[in-house]
């Protein structure tokens, strides 16, 4: 590194101007009290429990899924003997996003694409495949269902393979994620329903759970999406939370259901870590603090069931670098330490490859070593917030807080979290961002080991991206036709269109989708319900 | 023959690559323009043109893109020419209507082509009317220009279209009275696009009550869509096919093409005129009279009576 | 420029396409396009260079490629996104320079100069 001006004024990524050293006056009077509290008391910004990873270590818990389902079931499985202590299924994005299935026109167009991204599952069948032999019952299952107009389909899908291995739903934990900064903002698909439908597919889902599946992590807002898409950690925190209001708010208008119910199941959230490893981390303790003083001071709601913010972190896909792609894998560790400095609960590290491809086997298991490195080896769990108190890490907490409040209120003001997304002034407060990002490299003002500085390159490994298998699209092809040339066609017809009046009137989504299920009604077929119904969200970017 | 004179021909045969070719010929509107014009003259005039101008942002394109399937039940092929800023600093430009409008469906039967604006007021590109007339020469029945319609010089469209189609949003009462004005007065028919969102009623009340004032005979017709789903879009499209039917019963299609016709025709001498005064500028004869008249030894009018003689003596 | 495939990463795109813009190009956005999407706005807007973000699988890229030089033989193509070496190397051996991940702005905006320099 460079020698550098000692006066030389150095931001965080949230724009916070940082001194060379932190004193107990910096801290601002109104957050000194805070630091008194024990980690698992409120306002929590200390942790989500006094003996933290003692008790019980964060998840590791991995994106992974490719090719057909039994390649992904294979995957699976290997990070689960590699030391995985949860999983995470991965549609294919071209049909899930977009709720098509593989003989959709757009999809033909790309057939190689198909399975490249997560497995091909346009069927309850397909899922069952997945499935086959993975711990449902004991261990934590992520859906898949990011996406939310696939949410609704992954859930049924996953719920209905269970049911019918005879475990009783009510004990069933996981989650499916259903969140909007991912193809609202971040990667916006092709096609999707409106926003308006997307709220009440949520809503619905968290009225389901509360009722069905207690155990179950309804709706995880993403701020990684937003943030991997160019918001900064603070309008991370502020668009997070405004997210949160809108299903709040939903729920409240709805009164189906207490209210209490509904903050637990949003209280499942995930956040981006990136490479500014104190502001990162102190972005985990902001949040825990931000969440128990919204339910407080907006719904009145103080229990520590529900004002306890859960949170799970994956690190920023889109700080690895193209370039010497080992060297990932020291910011993976230095993000994921980030992470399990703020205390989270869960974590997954991107693989090296990620700025290549989807990761391979080597970059998954990496991925999770890392992990067990940090958790085995380094007493990183011994002490829960170890940067409680420290001037520095307390005056970055207190100020983004603040920081995020007020874009929380700029939110507000253009309508809310949903209105935003729909105007595009999400899309362009991420887009100057990225701009001002990519120029700040370009000048050589931020250094990028490997790319705009020390790029000698000697490494023996040859990293030449994953690929995934070559017979995705047509197994899955001939799935599709096998399903409909062997299901009860009457059944699921009739299924279907329960489901088009079940989307046409106000009640709860989710029996139908249930039925729909189980009845092999494919993916594409509910999409064109969804699109008949709903119609096409009006993207208010030039993608 | 010459080389662009193949061209055209071969466009007027029905090349698409030689129609794209001739409308980059023309955008860069040097001398070729003339010898385009002459020669596609005897074509032109069959297209039915529509103009749809509005802000930025009020969903013309995506309003363009759900007229297409009407309008192609009632003309067989639809040129569409989407006219977008160009950046005043970098002389460059993001054209983005193509996004919302790939036409891909249709096959041969539609042809969009972006055109950036390249420094011309008025919402148009200073190519616009040579590439609307290219087009309606190759055939292309029906024309749909997209202008930038941003306060009120920016109305050109008027000027070219037979029909013009004004597209506003909920919340258009809120704007300032001057930008109100130029698109009320622009309008043959009016759309209040978006009218899912809150407010489409007040707007429509503001706009009748705008467009009282005007005292037109008859008073144009406002619709209402939400281009995104396709709501009111079948009416929109009757109503543009029946201001067309009111043209050329009332007979004022005809008038009103002459008219835009001596337009043309102004505009295209101001154009070779200004042409003609700047090489007039650069050349010895002007160079040395401007001497003179800094030295005091002719006054500003034997100057400029002696240069306007030698713009119009005739060239060899 | 044109997305080849159906994830909708528009960070890239966005980016370069904007600085391209500040550079003084016209810049025609298509978005996420299939194949026949791409050749008909070559054709159509009678373009001097054709930018394609790939990421996915490297065929879908290809055929694209293929299809443009069909029709547009003498319309240089560059192409930037998440691709490994190898198919780097694909698109090379077709003519078609490839502007990977980390790639400087300058450097993209000096290929599109150069590569419609004779045009
Ligand atoms: N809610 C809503 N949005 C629309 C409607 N029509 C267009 N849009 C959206 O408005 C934005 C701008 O549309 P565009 O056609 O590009 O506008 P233009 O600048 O006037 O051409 C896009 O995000 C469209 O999806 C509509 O009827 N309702
Ligand atoms: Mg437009």
């Amino acid at each position: 590194m460079k020698k550098q001006d000692a006066n030389l004024v150095i931001e965080t990524t949230s724009g916070i101007e940082l001194k060379a050293y932190y004193t107990p006056d910096d801290v601002p009077p109104a957050h000194r009290s805070r630091a008194r509290q024990a980690p698992g008391e409120a306002p929590y910004h200390r942790g989500f429990h006094p003996t933290g990873y003692r008790s019980k270590p964060w998840r590791i818990f991995q994106l992974s899924g490719f090719g057909k389902p039994e390649d992904e079931n294979e995957r699976i499985k290997f990070l689960l003997k590699n030391g995985e202590t949860g999983f995470i299924m991965e549609h294919d994005r071209n049909t899930a996003d977009h709720c098509y299935n593989v003989d959709h026109p757009e999809v033909l167009a790309r057939r190689e694409d198909v399975g490249l991204t997560g497995a091909v599952m346009q069927s309850v069948r397909d899922m069952a495949i997945c499935l086959d032999g993975l711990p449902v019952d004991t261990s934590f299952g992520h859906a898949g269902g990011a996406v939310v107009q696939h949410a609704p389909f992954a859930l049924a899908g996953y719920w209905t393979v269970a049911r019918k291995r005879g475990y009783d739903l009510s004990r069933i934990a996981g989650t499916g994620q259903s969140d909007f900064n991912l193809t609202y903002l971040g990667c916006v698909t092709k096609q999707q329903i409106p926003t308006d439908a997307g709220l009440r597919f949520n809503a619905d889902i968290i009225e389901f759970c509360a009722e069905h599946l207690p155990r179950w992590v309804p709706v995880s807002i993403a701020g990684y999406n937003a943030a991997d898409t160019g918001l900064t950690p603070d309008q991370e925190l502020g668009a997070l939370f405004a997210n949160a209001v809108e299903y709040l708010d939903e729920i409240k208008r709805r009164q189906n259901m207490p209210l209490e119910f509904a903050a637990k199941g949003c209280g499942g959230v995930s956040f981006r870590a990136s490479i500014h490893l104190f502001e990162e981390a102190a972005k985990m303790r902001a949040a825990r603090l931000m969440w128990s003083d919204l339910l407080q001071s907006r719904y009145g709601l103080t229990d520590p069931k529900t004002a306890n913010l859960r949170i799970h972190c994956v690190t920023a896909g889109s700080r690895m670098t193209y370039q010497q792609p080992l060297n990932n894998i020291v910011r993976g560790t230095v993000m994921a330490m980030a992470a399990v400095l703020g205390g989270v609960q869960s974590l997954g590290v991107s693989g090296y490859d990620e700025a290549l491809s989807i990761p391979s086997e080597h970059a998954h298991q990496m991925s999770v070593r890392i992990q067990q490195i940090l958790q085995e080896e380094t007493n990183l769990c011994a002490v829960t917030d170890p940067l409680g108190g420290s001037y520095y890490v307390e005056t970055l907490t207190a100020t983004l807080v603040e920081k995020a409040w007020a874009f929380f209120e700029q939110i507000q003001q253009q309508g809310g979290y949903l209105a935003s997304l729909d105007s595009g002034w999400l899309h362009a407060q991420a887009s100057e961002n990225q701009y001002k990002e990519f120029m700040a490299m370009e000048s050589g003002q931020q250094n990028v080991v490997g790319v705009t500085c020390a790029t000698e390159d000697e490494t023996p490994f040859h990293v030449d991206g994953f690929m995934g298998t070559d017979d995705a699209f047509d197994v899955a092809l001939e799935r599709l036709k096998d399903i409909r040339r062997s299901r009860h066609e009457a059944g699921a017809n009739a299924a279907l269109k329960n489901l088009e009046a079940v989307c046409r009137s106000d009640r709860n989504i989710m029996p139908a989708m249930l039925d729909a299920l189980e009845s092999d009604v494919t993916l594409g077929e509910i999409g064109d319900v969804y699109r008949e119904v709903f119609g096409d969200w009006n993207t208010p970017i030039q993608t | 023959m010459s080389a662009i004179c193949e061209q055209v021909d071969a466009a007027l045969a029905g090349s698409r690559p030689a129609l794209a070719r001739l409308l980059s010929i023309a955008e860069r509107s040097g001398p070729e323009l003339l010898e385009i014009e002459d020669r596609i003259s005897a074509r032109v005039g069959n297209a039915l043109v529509v103009g749809v101008t509005g802000p930025p942002g009020a969903g013309k394109s995506t309003l363009i893109n759900a007229l297409l399937p009407h309008a192609l039940k009632d003309f067989d092929g639809v040129g569409v020419l989407a006219v977008d800023p160009s950046s005043p600093f970098s002389d460059g430009a993001i054209l983005g209507d193509r996004v919302r409008m790939q036409g891909g469906e249709y096959g041969s039967s539609v042809f969009i082509r972006s055109m950036a604006s390249r420094g011309e007021l008025g919402g148009l590109a200073r190519a616009a009317s040579t590439a609307m007339r290219l087009m309606d020469a190759c055939g292309w029945s029906l024309i749909i220009i997209e202008t930038l319609g941003i306060g009120q010089v920016e109305l050109d469209v008027m000027n070219l279209a037979d029909t013009t189609l004004v597209v506003l949003n909920p919340g258009w009462g809120d704007t300032i009275q001057a930008n109100k004005a130029g698109l009320t007065e622009a309008g043959d028919v009016f759309v209040i696009n978006k009218a899912d969102k809150p407010g489409a009623d007040v707007t429509r009340t503001d706009l009748l009550e705008s467009l009282s004032l005007l005292n037109r005979e008859p008073p144009p017709p406002v619709c209402q869509s939400t281009a995104s789903t396709g709501d009111g879009v079948a009416e929109l499209w009757t109503a543009l096919r029946d201001h067309q039917d009111y043209l050329e019963q009332s007979g004022q299609l005809d008038s009103a093409r002459a008219h835009k016709q001596q337009l043309l025709v102004r505009r295209t001498i101001t154009h070779q005129l200004t042409h003609e005064v700047e090489r007039l500028m650069d050349s010895d004869l002007a160079t040395s009279m401007l001497d003179q008249s800094t030295l005091g030894q002719l006054d500003l009018r034997q100057t400029v009576d002696r240069l306007l003689r030698e713009l119009a003596r005739p060239r060899g | 420029m044109a997305k080849t495939g159906l994830d909708g990463h528009w960070r890239g795109p966005t980016i370069v396409a904007r600085a391209l813009r500040d550079a003084g190009f016209e810049v025609i956005m298509i978005g996420m396009a299939n194949t026949d999407d791409i050749v008909r706005a070559a054709v159509d807007e009678d373009v001097d260079l054709v930018g394609l973000n790939v990421g996915g699988h490297i065929d879908v890229a290809i055929r694209a490629v293929n299809s443009v030089q069909e029709a547009r033989p003498e319309v240089p193509i560059f192409a930037g996104g998440t691709v490994p070496p190898r198919s780097v190397k694909m698109l090379q051996d077709l003519g078609v320079e490839v502007y990977p991940p980390g790639s400087q702005l300058a450097d993209i905006v000096d290929a599109a100069q150069r590569l419609t320099a004779t045009r």
